[in-house]
């Protein structure tokens, strides 16, 4: 900084010379000699602005909790321009608790071209995945740090494909969850023709893996997805497999079985165990990853 | 944690050196092409601290090993990926003789020191679950970092040489234990505890 001042007062000195020359020359009744010096002509005193203004300048507040987050930018509209970090800084006092309440905040008031999903805001809809503070999480179920020494940083979900600003493309995601065939398959029609019943105890096997939003928080944090992510399914799909291996409604177990049963789509899980860790809806899919290994380890 | 930020200081490392090289008087400034600069002002380049003329942003690597292909989708959106055909070899039973290789392993190692009593049938037992271990563990290596899809000849070659070299392994233990005090011995003998 210390050299740009020296140079702006360089730049200060050389133009100072030749002032005269660059002077502005105004309409004026005067002789032009006089036209540079004393120039209020009804010997007024200057109003200060601060007398003239009707509109109050906003008081800084004092007890304002200001916070910046640096958020990950990319236009696809200009796409040889590389990603970029762009600060915004909110007052969290006047800001809702969670990030997803920062962001929209932060389109509304400052800057409309941020793009982001989301829907529900109640964490039901698995939109507004997004990596916050190096952890892949929903927006709407994070709180924003109140510590307003450190900023917040937010980025889409690694390792994807990015569409716009904080927007992954999940093409290949939903392909791979279409793969495992999330739905319920029967070749016999229900015992007594009305509905597919189960116990109360087969019921509880689907628990904790119901619950599944499909946000990808968890396959987007697995190392081993971001290395073979074309072949590997991810724990994320990998879970919703085993909700319908567990499902005791399910006939074909077998053949679900017989599609992982390959060196790449399930075996590519190493226990590293960031999915269990990042689940924003606390579930376990290493756990399911587990119970899928163990019965089919002698298949 | 960690594993974001440790690219992020390597490059920056990768920076600062290239920078301070870059400031370095040498005729040979504009050939190498990490000595790059910007056209800057003297007075900014010599004031500002090397870490702030660094403009690293991590999501970009400056080298990446294997730089991501431009996406591709196969067939339309609405297709399910390509289901491969069963093959147990490589997943179910691959996966349990790794266990069953892994946990006869530690009776295996503990089991001639606690009893003290060498048995060359053991031994070799010991040496080719080792052997065994090690080769799937590299396995596993060249399968996760060299994807087939993307470097098809790398990964070809990668695992040729691991062949051949757990061959060389398994050759040069047979010779230890027939023609020398075996593994066991030798551990025990170089194990001074």
């Amino acid at each position: 900084m210390a050299a740009l001042r020296t140079s702006t007062t360089r730049l200060l000195q050389a133009t100072r010379v030749s002032q005269p020359i660059w002077r502005r020359a105004f309409a004026s009744v005067e002789p032009v000699g006089a036209a540079g010096q004393t120039t209020t002509t009804a010997n007024r005193p200057v109003v200060p602005e601060s007398k003239t203004s009707t509109v109050k300048e906003p008081v800084v507040d004092k007890d304002a909790k200001i916070k910046s987050f640096h958020i990950y930018r990319w236009n696809p509209d200009e796409p040889t321009s590389k990603p970029r970090m762009q600060t915004y800084t909110l007052d969290l006092n006047k800001t809702g608790p969670m990030v997803l309440d920062a962001l929209i905040r932060i389109k509304n008031e400052v800057d409309p071209t941020l793009t982001f999903r989301r829907s529900c805001r109640e964490g039901i809809c698995g939109s507004c995945a997004m990596n916050i503070d190096g952890v892949n999480t929903l927006a709407c179920l994070c709180r924003i740090p109140t510590d307003t020494a450190k900023e917040t940083r937010i980025y889409p979900l690694p390792h994807t494909y990015v569409v716009k600003d904080l927007v992954p493309d999940m093409t290949l995601f939903y392909k791979q969850y279409r793969s495992i065939k999330p739905y319920l398959q029967r070749d016999t029609p229900p015992p007594d023709g009305r509905e597919n019943r189960q116990s109360q105890a087969e019921r509880r096997k689907l628990d904790g893996l119901y619950e599944c939003i499909l946000c990808a928080c968890c396959s987007t944090s697995c190392p081993s997805y971001w290395w073979n992510t074309e072949e590997y399914l991810g724990p994320a799909v990998l879970l919703q497999s085993y909700r319908w291996i567990a499902d005791s409604r399910d006939e074909k177990t077998e053949e679900r079985k017989d599609a992982l049963n390959n060196g790449m789509s399930l075996y590519r899980c190493h226990t590293i165990l960031n999915c269990s860790r990042t689940c924003p809806k606390g579930l376990n899919p290493a756990l399911a990853i587990a119970e899928i290994k163990k019965s089919m380890a002698f298949s | 944690m960690a594993s974001i930020a440790r690219p992020m200081l390597l490059r920056q490392c990768c920076n600062a050196s290239a920078a301070r090289a870059a400031l370095r008087p040498s005729t040979f400034r504009s050939i190498t092409p990490l000595a790059r600069q910007p056209l800057k002002s003297q007075f900014v380049r010599d004031t500002l601290p090397i870490s702030s003329r660094v403009a690293a942003f991590h999501a970009e690597g400056r080298k990446a090993i294997l730089p991501p292909l431009p996406q591709r989708v196969e067939g339309t959106t609405n297709d399910p990926v390509h289901i491969p055909s069963p093959s147990p070899s490589h997943g179910s039973y691959h996966w349990t003789a790794e266990r069953v290789i892994a946990a006869a392993l530690i009776p295996l190692t503990v089991a001639p020191f606690a009893g003290a009593s060498l048995n060359p049938v053991t031994d070799g037992i010991l040496c080719a679950l080792l052997v065994a271990h090690s080769h799937i563990g590299f396995q596993a290596c060249i399968i996760d970092y060299f994807p087939t899809w993307r470097v098809p000849g790398v990964r070809k070659g990668l695992n040729w040489v691991l062949n051949i070299s757990t061959v060389i392994v398994l050759i040069g233990l047979y010779e230890f234990e027939t023609n020398d005090v075996g593994i066991v011995e030798a551990v025990k003998r170089v194990w001074k505890a």
